[in-house]
């Protein structure tokens, strides 16, 4: 397959080579590309994020009747009509791999591990947690390079329940969607005032420069240390032991590389800083809440902090209940609403809920002007669940929207796939336009068509 | 047993033995066949069981985990079920008996296992314990961490704790931060407003709030109180400490705004500041201007039903919630004005044990305190080479132009963040061997099963003598350890998530439904488990008190909550329950409420709970294509029961219900944030009940009776689940006769609670290791 140049913005392709010709997208590209965008203007980088929504949707009120470009948003879509030329609804798409397989119950824990890996998780309470590595963290190896955080990982909801979580998986399942390596999970962070911290610093650190490089300096040497005392301790272990240090030497590893960028942004005087205030803690209020997560994730990718992210409304099977907007009962319990009417209703009330913070976040996405366009424009947001009903469990038809990125795929419009088309094909046309070509994600069976007029 | 039983069994004995059949099909394999096999065959599979494939004793005890829950539903009576033909009584006990030598036999001469302790991370709670203990800091650095995983129902599992960069970073951050406390700079505290305001709902009663504010120096500070609410006159008290500092009238009044300040000079170190609320008849002023303000919001209410009739009911309860009854809203101190310079901390005398004054230390300073901090914090003596590298990092802060006591900040982050600190390494001798732990692998294996910490010097010492692994002094220490009061942790640890208690925290009543339900109210409940399960730990109480301990801890909140008369004040005491409706944790409130959906009870959630955390027998999960059969959490019509008879109705669920239902019903008569009833839905509640064994009961007294007459189901539970957190494990077969001997110890020991810690305590997994290659599977 010829992948085309679409991992930049075809205007600045014009712009920059004269013509668009369909050219293979080659690292040893990249600095021609950049020097060609300096002239006119500095090319924006491709982002990617997933947003996912637990329990399923009432899909009654979600899919829209007619395809292609004309299509009329039900019930749930509806907060989008603002920035409706700007999604594409992607009907009939399957998580193969969340089904039972002969592992029985368990679909909630199924459904959120294996959505963004297209792989049937080990089905284990404890010590052997195994899925596959996420689509976002298979961009963040290599496109995360370019920035100080490879990936940045949110969400609504803590991880800390006692008890098990779902049919005997582990709560690992349910509170992580974003996999490092497939025994791996990376923790959503649900406290506002710990991201902006993670990414601007806390007051402590100063605004002294050259006490920053020393500081990041004196990290590297601590940091070494510890590389050091890993290696020495895995000597004589076995290789469970091993596996468990091994997990610490690679993340120290990472925040070696986090704090190299730091002290070479302090020296160039570039550290990103924030247009908002530090955030206090978690908002009572859901929306809020959700809301202030969205205006810090666009923040990361304003500044370039991060380009990769994923997003957890909450997590998978959440019992929380929305009573701001009048359903006081839990949202799991009342997804097996039994087809009675009144109870789907209450579903597609919280679906809407979950979907008008969604559309906050694309019109902020495209309020914020980036490079050439917006930074809806540059950034392909997936917001999506691996249940479909959550009465029936299915993981067939998922309800999955695919939004922004107008640079890279042709948005506004509503296609259907063939029965059973893996999820996970979509993943790999975006991992394609982040310059990070795969062959195989998960369970899939090729690149998603029809998303691109240049394909 | 009876005549014909007995002839019933010895012609079968003389028939099988004729026939030349293995002991296995005399004593099993015929009885499958007749009772058995017509459900559980290679073709039906019925509940994922085929039992017609076992011919001989060895195929049987491969599969001994399968055969233990046979054993365990004959027993029972659950099988076979209702309505099909049984066994005798005797025939089963013989059957049940002869597996269960067989069990007897392998264990006999299984080769002894301990199993392996993978390299385990220590979890937020685990790492916060070990910082206060280490170096006595002043704070919760593990809020800022990422929530840890749990399996086996604990979340302080080894091989489940990952690491994940970001957790890296907090690792990173969180040591800078402990660093900086624990040796400061001499430079003089900032003023800063501190404030406590805890989340607060419309119907919580707060009429005091107090908070240990931690105070940098001795300084001038303003204490403010803010209070919310206007239409009631009070009196309002500031306390520092216990002592009034301030008292002034909160005055019914639309405009003006209800702060309440004194300033004070106050020393260094921990004060509780605390607001106090008294109620005052209201002067004729009040009382006209109280009238004037109901007479303004009845206008807009009339103004705003003109407009939206349809709305009435959300426009009167947005009114409500406008205007709460008088609340004390937030606790604030700003300050440190005019400070004096603040004492060094107790974690600076802890690090710079040289012994010099500071800024007088010596470059050879760095290496003693060092050496002497990894020691602690690595939990193991150091050697030369990992005290050299931490020197070489404190030489080359130093270099880089920070002063010894900053560069000596550097040497104790890396301690901080080495693997050291942040795992618990067990090394095997000899990989190929079963061995003892080393005396510090056992002290650590002690501290964090008890204090969810490290270890401390009386143990590090008896380490360095090699003398806690002697069974005396191993025994003594941990009488030594339950006694202090670092011991909570495993009330609020292992009991939390056992009984699920952590979840109190974060469910949620529906407010229109149980207006009662506050925040005052919830932190009641827990507090009566937490110091009912404190009582059965330091009284060392029968662990069967957990079914029916005919005594629990009250407020009087509480107290009139449950209907039980004669309680006054906020202060707990020790309540008799006899003649009560409650008994045991099962009706506390806790429980009861987190085992119930926001909107209703859910006698499946109550009854799965009783088997998972009481009788040790979860049942399986529903099987797939079959949904949930409570309609979990979703609007019910009828009785709660009556509904799930209906669903039960289903053959395929009827097995497992019939097993969890039964069990839920007989809480009926607890509403879903525990309040005695005895109707729902206006009909009368049924509380009885049949067991798939045709044991009958009426109500949960008779349910706890039955429950606490099966003793050792439920000391097999409560040890197994123990032996796991002990171990930060789950279990495998090789533990069977672990966990088998405590039992049958506690039986023979009245089942007093120190004999479940110090049987775990003395078991071969928790004494011995193995290294991690040689997996007995």
């Amino acid at each position: 397959m010829i992948v085309t140049g679409k991992h930049i913005s075809r205007r600045t392709l014009l712009r920059g080579l004269g013509a668009a010709v369909a050219l293979p997208v080659l690292d040893a590209m990249a600095p021609a590309l950049s020097k060609a965008a300096d002239v006119t203007k500095k090319v924006s980088p491709n982002r990617m994020a997933f947003v996912y929504v637990p329990n399923g949707i009432d899909m009654r009120n979600w899919t829209p009747e007619a395809l292609g470009r004309t299509f009329t948003l039900p019930k749930i879509l509806q907060p989008l009509a603002p920035v409706q030329d700007d999604i594409l609804v992607l009907t009939g798409l399957m998580d193969h791999n969340a089904m039972a397989l002969g592992d029985g119950p368990g679909d909630h824990a199924r459904a959120s591990a294996s959505f963004l890996t297209g792989v049937h998780p080990k089905k284990t309470a404890g010590s052997d947690i195994s899925v596959g590595i996420s689509v976002d963290q298979v961009a963040a190896q290599k496109a995360g390079k370019a920035t100080r955080f490879a990936s940045l990982e949110l969400g609504c909801e803590d991880g800390h329940l006692a008890g098990n979580c779902d049919s005997g998986y582990s709560c690992a399942y349910v509170n992580s969607i974003s996999w490092r390596t497939p025994t791996v999970p990376n923790p959503p962070e649900v406290n506002p005032r710990a991201v902006f911290e993670r990414l601007f610093g806390s007051d402590e650190d100063g605004a002294n420069p050259a006490a920053r490089i020393r500081n990041a300096r004196l990290d590297q040497s601590i940091l070494d240390a510890v590389s050091d005392d890993t290696r020495r301790l895995e000597a004589g272990l076995g290789a469970t032991d091993r596996r468990k240090l091994d997990e610490y030497l690679t993340a120290v590893r990472e925040v070696e590389r986090q704090v190299q960028m730091v002290e070479k942004q302090a020296a160039e005087n570039s550290l990103a800083t924030p247009n908002m205030a530090k955030p206090d803690g978690i908002p009572l209020d859901y929306a809020e809440h959700a809301q202030l997560m969205f205006n810090l994730m666009t923040l990361a990718f304003q500044t370039d902090l991060t380009r990769i992210s994923t997003f957890m409304m909450a997590r998978e099977g959440s019992t929380r209940p929305y009573r701001e907007i009048g359903v006081p009962e839990g949202h799991h319990g009342l997804s097996h609403h039994r087809n009675d009417p009144a109870l789907m209703d209450k579903i597609a009330q919280i679906n809407t809920y979950h979907m008008e913070q969604f559309a906050y976040f694309l019109r902020k996405l495209k309020n914020t002007p980036d490079g050439d366009g917006s930074l809806l424009d540059h950034t392909m947001l997936v917001y999506g669940s691996g249940i479909s009903d959550g009465n029936r469990h299915n993981h067939d038809d998922l309800p999955v929207l695919f939004a922004g990125g107008s640079r890279m795929f042709r948005t506004g419009r509503h296609l259907r796939f063939t029965e059973s088309t893996p999820v996970a094909n979509l993943y790999l046309s975006m991992l394609d336009a982040m310059g990070v070509e795969t062959a195989q994600l998960g369970d899939s069976q090729g690149r998603l068509n029809y998303l691109s007029d240049l394909t | 047993m009876t005549m014909a039983g007995k002839r019933l069994l010895i012609g079968f004995g003389i028939a099988a033995l004729a026939s030349g059949q293995t002991a296995f099909e005399q004593n099993v394999g015929a009885i499958v066949q007749r009772n058995c096999s017509m459900c559980h065959n290679d073709k039906l599979k019925t509940g994922g069981l085929v039992l017609t494939k076992y011919h001989d004793t060895a195929a049987m005890l491969q599969d001994r985990a399968v055969w233990e829950k046979v054993v365990a539903r004959l027993r029972a009576g659950e099988m076979p079920p209702k309505g099909m033909p049984r066994p005798t009584p005797e025939q089963i006990a013989s059957m049940t008996g002869w597996i269960e030598a067989q069990f007897a036999e392998q264990d006999k001469s299984a080769k002894l296992d301990p199993g392996h302790l993978t390299a385990h991370r220590l979890n937020r709670v685990e790492y916060d314990n070990t910082v206060r203990d280490l170096l006595a800091v002043r704070f919760k650095p593990a809020n800022d961490f990422p929530a840890d995983d749990s399996g086996y129902g604990f979340d302080n599992i080894g091989d489940v704790l990952s690491v994940s960069p970001i957790l890296t970073e907090k690792y990173l951050a969180a040591a800078k931060k402990i660093a900086a406390e624990a040796i400061p700079m001499g430079s003089l505290p900032k003023p800063t407003r501190t404030r406590y305001s805890p989340e607060h709902q419309f119907n919580d009663e707060q009429l005091s709030l107090e908070h240990a504010f931690d105070l940098p120096a001795e300084a001038d500070y303003n204490f403010r109180a803010s209070v919310s609410g206007r239409k009631e006159a009070f009196v309002i008290r500031l306390e520092l400490d216990g002592e009034a500092i301030e008292t002034a009238n909160v005055i019914i009044d639309p405009n003006k705004p209800r702060q309440y300040e004194a300033q004070l000079h106050v020393p260094y170190g921990e004060h509780v500041f605390k607001a106090i609320l008294t109620s005052r008849d209201p002067t004729p002023e009040e009382v006209a201007a109280a009238q004037r303000m109901a007479a303004k919001e009845q206008a807009q209410i009339e103004k705003q039903l003109a407009a939206h009739p349809e709305d009435a009911a959300e426009i009167r309860k947005q009114h409500t919630l406008a205007s709460p009854p008088t609340y004390i809203d937030a606790l604030e101190i700003q300050g440190p004005f005019h400070p004096l310079p603040p004492p060094l901390p107790e974690s600076y005398r802890r690090i710079f044990v040289c012994g010099h004054a500071p800024g007088h230390h010596t470059n050879e300073c760095a290496r003693l305190d060092l050496a002497h901090l990894a020691k602690l914090a690595y939990r193991r003596p150091v050697t030369d080479a990992e005290v050299s590298k931490l020197t070489k990092l404190v030489a080359m802060a130093q270099a880089s132009g920070l002063s010894f006591e900053q560069a000596m900040r550097i040497g104790v982050e890396a301690i901080l963040v080495s693997p050291n600190f942040l795992y618990r390494i067990e090394r095997d001798p000899d990989p190929t061997t079963v061995h003892p732990v080393s005396d510090y692998e056992l002290a650590s294996r002690l501290s964090y099963f008890l204090w969810s910490s490290m270890p401390d010097e009386e143990l590090l010492r008896l380490a360095d003598e090699h003398r806690l692994c002697e069974p005396d002094v191993l025994r003594a220490q941990v009488r030594r350890m339950l006694q202090n009061p670092k011991s909570d942790a495993l009330v609020d640890n292992f009991f939390g998530q056992w009984l699920e208690l952590r979840n109190l925290d974060s469910v949620s009543p529906d407010p229109d439904q149980f207006p009662e339900f506050n925040n005052q109210l919830r932190s009641a409940m827990r507090t009566e488990t937490r110091m009912f399960v404190s009582s059965i730990i330091h009284d060392d109480r029968s662990i069967l008190d957990f079914i029916d301990g005919k005594y629990t801890f009250l407020n009087e909140k509480l107290a009139k909550f449950y209907g039980i008369p004669g309680v006054k004040g906020d202060q707990f005491r020790r309540v008799e329950l006899t003649g009560t409706q409650r008994s045991g944790v099962l009706t506390q409130g806790s429980v009861l409420t987190v085992t119930s959906y926001p909107t209703r009870t859910s006698p499946v959630l109550r009854g799965k709970w009783i088997l998972e955390n009481v009788l040790n027998a979860p049942p399986p999960p529903p099987p797939p294509g079959v949904g949930s059969i409570d309609a979990q959490g979703g609007v019910v019509h009828g009785t709660m029961r009556q509904q799930m008879e209906k669903h039960r109705a289903n053959p395929m669920c009827a097995g497992c219900h019939s097993r969890m239902d039964p069990l839920g019903f007989a809480l009926e008569n607890y509403n879903a944030i525990g309040k005695w009833r005895t109707e729902d839905a206006s009909l009368p509640i049924d509380a009885s009940g049949v067991l798939p064994n045709g044991r009958k009961f009426n109500g949960s007294a008779e349910l706890k009776e039955i429950l606490a007459g099966d003793r050792d189901a439920f000391a097999e539970c409560l040890t197994e689940k123990m032996m796991i957190y002990a171990l930060g494990r789950g279990l495998e077969p090789y533990d069977r006769p672990a966990t088998k001997k405590i039992v049958a110890d506690l039986a023979v020991n009245d089942y007093k609670f120190s004999n479940l810690i110090l049987g775990i305590v003395d078991s071969v997994p928790f004494q011995m290791g193995r290294g991690d290659g040689g997996e007995s599977k």
